[in-house]
């Protein structure tokens, strides 16, 4: 009796280990995302920290001076890019562009796009005012506006609040391009982030409303 | 002998009747920290000790700002403290205090999970950690620990605390996206806030000296420095780059500067008559 109690305990055990083994052979996908904004160290190290609750990740490493946020993923989940893109917003940063290297060899791509302005179109400018803080308040206003079709630059500045816009008037308006920037979180004087965004903001975001 | 008398007392007349200028920190020498980006600072064996924060280590730096020890493994050490015996790293990543004690490394027990212990303070016997994704302070009065402090904006609430001080009486707190100091009694009643009113954006550090409260103003790039009842005394702007924490050591003022790697030494010394002049100035125009 005893001796067949050992038996089971001996192929239990090389059952477990080999199981175990095949599951470090697992194919990873190597993630790299580029973040932008992350200037401080409690909310770089955060978006780290809660990347690292993911079941599986492995590897995450952040580079704050590029902000280059880098991990692997068992490839069998299938994450894709927009998954990641909106994991890393939903954390409150904002993605400038992501690569995936799946396990098989294929690369997968995703950047800014950027609305393409005739050449010969006569551009209109103007500033408007849009709350904010940070380094990650800039990269995340200036992506709405960049977003939208027919704005050719839009540069914040984060002492004076203001954001200097090159567009096509033809195309867009600030009425436009403020409501756009608004629906990310940012108040500006005609239009109001919702509440809800507000708060979902990272803590360094949240900056003083605009009345 | 007469006129010995009348020497001294104009002499004296003389020196009495001369200008005495105030005194106020100022900068004495920068200290390039190469391929370090500090987050905590303090003083163990007189030595100074930096939190290295992107590469996970300890540091120990020489009078020149050369780095003459390393102590590597670490997941993420913020603002770190020290007392006789060891150095104390709240580990952000690892929701850890590691106690370091030469080549010897165990963990602080606590009886309450932390998340992102982001700052930690000894004062003989009594211990405090700011709880940074929980909001709050965990302090031990040297026999049991206990927390204060829930996510909010209204006074004894946090967001985001990143650094905590014991003194003999009191418990200073960064507060640091509300901007601000918050101070407690050792039961965690509030007791006053400091630094509301300066438009602070992320105040990530707070060093308590006798007389004065040094806050680091991370976003704006200064150090702000109040007196005990919240009175600004004094801004330090120049050459101020992100800084994350400071300490005084022989009479030394050492800030450290997050995204420059840069220590300044700041001494404590008459203010120079034309910086004077345009505060000042400064003043009425405010």
């Amino acid at each position: 009796m005893m001796k067949k109690i050992i038996m089971i305990c001996v192929v239990a055990i090389i059952g477990l280990s080999t199981t175990t083994v095949k599951a470090q052979k697992k194919s990873m996908d190597e993630f790299a995302i580029q973040v932008d904004g992350l200037g401080c160290p409690f909310c770089a190290f955060g978006l780290e920290k809660k990347f690292k609750e993911f079941k599986g990740i492995k590897k995450v490493a952040i580079d704050i001076e590029t902000g280059m946020f880098t991990f692997s993923y068992p490839s069998e989940k299938k994450l894709t890019l927009v998954d990641i893109e909106k994991q890393v917003v939903k954390a409150g940063y904002t993605p400038i562009t992501a690569k995936i290297q799946r396990a098989d060899g294929m690369v997968e791509t995703s950047g800014v796009e950027t609305k393409t302005i005739n050449e010969n179109t006569v551009l209109a400018e103007a500033s408007i005012t849009v709350g904010g803080n940070c380094g990650m308040c800039e990269a995340r206003v200036e992506k709405a506006a960049k977003s939208i079709e027919g704005v050719a630059s839009a540069e914040w500045d984060k002492d004076t609040k203001l954001m200097t816009l090159k567009f096509d008037a033809s195309v867009t308006s600030t009425n436009v391009i403020e409501k756009v920037i608004a629906v990310s979180g940012h108040d500006t004087k005609s239009h109001k982030a919702d509440e809800k965004t507000y708060k979902g903001l990272p803590g360094c975001c949240h900056y003083e409303r605009i009345q | 002998m007469k006129h010995i008398h009348y020497v001294a007392l104009a002499t004296l007349f003389f020196f009495s009747c001369k200008d005495e200028m105030p005194k106020e920190w100022v900068l004495n020498q920068q200290l390039k920290i190469e391929g370090v980006n500090p987050i905590g600072i303090t003083e163990f064996n007189n030595a100074i000790w930096l939190s290295d924060g992107d590469h996970n280590r300890l540091v120990r730096i020489d009078a020149s700002g050369k780095i003459v020890e390393t102590i590597d493994g670490f997941e993420r050490p913020m603002h770190i403290d020290s007392d006789d015996t060891q150095i104390y790293v709240p580990e952000y990543g690892s929701d850890a205090v590691i106690n370091v004690k030469g080549t010897e490394r165990t963990m602080l027990q606590i009886t309450d999970s932390l998340d992102a212990p982001a700052g930690f303070s000894i004062y003989k016997t009594e211990k405090a950690i700011a709880d940074f994704y929980n909001n709050r302070i965990l302090y031990n009065d040297g026999s049991n620990w206990m927390s204060f402090g829930k996510e909010g904006r209204a006074h004894g609430d946090f967001y985001y605390p990143t650094d905590v001080q014991i003194t003999e009486s009191e418990i200073w707190v960064a507060d640091a996206y509300n901007n601000r100091v918050q101070v407690f009694d050792k039961t965690g009643k509030f007791l006053k806030v400091i630094g509301e009113d300066q438009k602070m954006n992320a105040a990530t550090g707070v060093f308590i000296s006798k007389n004065e409260v040094f806050v680091t103003d991370f976003e704006n790039d200064r150090i702000l420095i109040f007196d005990h009842e919240g009175v600004l005394k004094q801004e330090l702007s120049d050459k101020v780059e992100k800084p994350t924490d400071m300490i005084i050591k022989d009479d030394t003022l050492y800030v450290i500067n997050y995204r420059s790697g840069y220590l300044n030494a700041y001494e404590w010394k008459e203010a120079e008559k034309q910086h004077l002049e345009e505060t000042h100035h400064d003043d009425h125009d405010h």
